[in-house]
């Protein structure tokens, strides 16, 4: 043992007479941080550094399975799905890192503007940390085009006319992202070649020097309202607050970021033992139409907002918003480059991650939950409930069967069943005559479009007679009073009981 | 230590053999939605919500009547499906007509329902009018069809909200289905067969096919040249 020990021992010296790094790391890992830094708020960083490592590792091992061919790519998802052991869990592990690696990055980049970690002397790793997150977000959507399903080809479509409306050059550029006029194997092959070398690359290039100037700048201290920072005296303040209230890092505050970014990668384990790996949805075959295609949760905010946008407004906002976000986002630490640093007397930076917080999850919650597409099965798959047909009239029932085939179910669903983009019809004679529905149904109006012409007049009435019948047991359709005083004036007087 | 080690690997056997059973085990990949061919699947994706479920209790004609399924052969059953039916709502399925079903899923279904729901001796020994007219265009006599309608249908189906009689509900329903519900009833909602279209669902002598021949060419006769006109063009998909 004690032999084992020394040969050990030369062979560390040898290696270190050449590489000599014993100095620096023990440099780095000593450096002395304000001891209020050592905080459970200073972990974040280190928790998206650890998930880059996840992400590269898992990715590495997916490499060895995955084709990136537009032919094979879909097939070798699903061998890992179902044919490699555990292949499914290191989808699962990869993708949810991916959505653990975004969130994480966010909430870092949104601790390091409240506690204007971003003033001088950091302006640098602001920006470089800008960059990260555009690359963090790069590759969470060029991984979803990997996944080569058809969500992938559809979101690919859409990012391509995106690109299309950028002037003059659209088209140009258009066929610089696909590698063609069309979505095809020259897509995949560009996006696989910029998801596994050239944005890791250059993440790995700038995270590393991002760490290098925490490590040579020091951590940001906790900041102390009324404690401004200045060009002139800060570097000094900060050498003076580390020496006299000061710890060595490790383990003074590298034990919270240890035990954070475990508990983030069990925290990424247990989501995708849980809830499995991301699709591959169905194929991604242009042909097939029954599909609703959605993108992936991070990029469902967007999906809204286009949604939503009046199309006059879609151009402006698609090329305007994204690089005055990011120029706002690199010009901050030259704007606001000294001054205070506390979130106490921030009041503006505190509204505005507030604000940016409450839009992005409103909006995703939206994009999730709003049924912005028709049902397009509803008419041939979800039949109306049978307490809804019973004892209806012939032609009543004529009505039924020209709501189904006329594809009126895609948008409204009766008992529960059927489309959401307009509303259900289950108790729609309460709320409407038969003029009215007779009315609506051939003139369209709101979202509805107008059926008129698509529909005989036999068809209508048949259509309308069933609307009327749709009410609930204790509650009589709805009439209009002026027609009913009407027919009440025209009757014989002494009919009444 | 060496607990230890025995520990992780029955962890590590455990979690390798019931990987198939952890709740994010993905499932099978979808196949191609033109290349489904059970009948069950079908079925739901496509006839449930004008049929009914299991071919009963839909707004449309109930196919899980086996009286129904003894009287339409194979050919004409497959010619509804896949080209439509005209003069009702009945749309085309098969791709060649413009719908999304391949051949091979059109026979699929065909050949389900006859699975399904015939059943050995479904008119018990008696012999019904045939499925289709003996001559083309329903060639009966629309006066004697009045007279048997008079006797034989009106009784239920008389003025006010069982009245079949007007030309609105009759543009919308063809002289074949007509036909076949007048032949094999409509169980599910209580419509008798021919051996019973009386008043009360209780006649002595069953429809002969000329009987209903005549009825089916009245009902004809009912519908407005103009309403059909405009059927035939809002009708057809």
């Amino acid at each position: 043992m004690p032999g084992m020990k020394r040969a050990a021992g030369r062979v560390y010296a040898w290696l270190e007479r050449r590489l000599q790094l014993a100095a620096p790391v023990k440099d780095a890992v000593l450096h002395p941080v304000p001891r209020n830094t050592a905080s459970w708020w200073y972990v974040f960083g280190s928790a998206a550094f650890t998930l880059l490592f996840l992400q590269i590792f898992t990715g590495i091992l997916l490499a060895l399975v995955y084709v990136p061919s537009a032919g094979e790519a879909w097939n070798s998802l699903n061998v890992l799905n179902h044919q490699i052991p555990l292949g499914w869990f290191l989808r699962a592990l990869h993708g949810w890192g991916s959505n653990f690696m975004v969130a994480i990055v966010l909430i870092h980049m949104a601790q390091v503007f409240l506690f204007g970690a971003y003033k001088f002397p950091r302006e640098l790793t602001w920006i470089l940390g800008v960059f990260l997150l555009l690359m963090t977000l790069g590759m969470a959507f060029s991984g979803q085009v990997l996944r080569f399903d058809q969500d992938a080809y559809w979101g690919l479509g859409i990012g391509a006319s995106i690109v299309s409306r950028v002037p003059w050059i659209g088209g140009g550029l258009v066929h610089l992202l696909l590698g063609g006029p069309i979505i095809a194997g020259a897509t995949l092959s560009r996006f696989f070649t910029l998801h596994v070398f050239v944005i890791p690359g250059a993440m790995l290039l700038s995270a590393f020097l991002h760490v290098w100037m925490v490590l040579k700048l020091g951590i940001n201290e906790w900041p102390m309202p009324g404690r401004l920072v200045s060009r002139a005296t800060y570097v000094d303040q900060y050498n003076q607050l580390t020496h006299e209230d000061g710890l060595p890092f490790v383990p003074g505050a590298f034990w919270k970021d240890l035990v954070f970014s475990g508990a983030i990668l069990a925290a990424v384990a247990v989501c995708a033992f849980v809830f499995g790996p991301y699709g591959p949805g169905g194929q991604p075959d242009p042909s097939i139409i029954q599909t609703v295609p959605k993108p992936d949760f991070f990029f469902l905010w967007i999906y809204t907002v286009l949604s939503y946008l009046p199309p006059a407004m879609e151009t402006p906002f698609i090329l305007i918003a994204p690089i005055a976000g990011i120029a706002i986002l690199l010009a901050l630490p030259f704007y606001a480059s000294e001054g205070e640093k506390s979130w106490h007397r921030r009041p503006v930076a505190v509204l505005v991650v507030t604000t940016v917080a409450v839009c992005w999850a409103v909006l995703t919650q939206l994009g999730t939950t709003t049924p912005w597409s028709p049902h397009m099965s509803a008419w041939s798959s979800d039949p109306i409930p049978v307490s809804r047909l019973h004892a209806l009239t012939p032609l009543a029932r004529a009505g039924a069967v020209v709501l189904q085939a006329k594809q009126c179910r895609n948008c409204h669903s009766i008992g529960g069943l059927g489309g959401e983009r307009g509303p259900a019809l289950d108790d729609v004679a309460t709320r409407m005559t038969m003029d009215q529905l007779r009315f609506k149904v051939v003139t369209g109006g709101g979202n509805m479009p107008a059926y008129g012409k698509n529909l005989s007049p036999p068809e209508i009435e048949a259509l309308v007679t069933f609307l009327e019948t749709l009410h609930p047991a204790n509650e009589p359709p709805a009439y209009d009073p002026a027609q009913q005083q009407a027919i009440e004036a025209a009757q014989p007087s002494g009919s009444a009981p | 230590m060496r607990c230890v080690a025995v520990g992780l690997a029955a962890w590590l056997a455990v979690i390798l053999a019931g990987c198939r059973l952890a709740p994010g085990h993905p499932p099978d990949p979808d196949s191609r939605p033109d290349q489904v061919l059970d009948f069950a699947t079908l079925y739901d994706q496509n006839c449930a919500a004008c049929h009914g479920r299991n071919g009963q209790n839909g707004p449309a004609i109930d196919l899980g009547n086996p009286e129904y399924q003894a009287l339409i052969d194979d050919a004409s059953l497959r010619k509804w499906i896949a080209n439509g039916m005209p003069g009702t709502e009945m749309p085309a399925f098969a791709q060649s007509a413009g719908g999304m079903l391949t051949d091979a899923q059109v026979d699929v279904l065909v050949a389900g329902m006859r699975k399904a729901w015939r059943a050995q001796d479904a008119f018990a020994g008696a012999a019904p009018p045939a499925y289709a007219p003996a001559a083309a265009g329903n060639a009966g006599d629309a006066q004697r069809g009045q007279q048997t309608y008079q006797v034989r249908c009106a009784g239920c189906h008389k003025a006010g909200g069982e009245d079949i009689a007007s030309s609105t509900y009759l543009s919308l329903v063809g002289g074949q289905a007509l036909r076949s519900i007048i032949i094999a009833g409509r169980p599910d909602i209580g419509q008798p067969d021919w051996q019973h279209d009386a008043p009360g669902g209780k006649a002595v002598t069953p429809l002969s096919a000329q009987d209903v021949d005549d009825i089916v060419t009245y009902l004809g006769t009912l519908r407005s040249a103009a309403t059909t006109t405009v059927s035939a063009q809002g009708g057809g998909k």
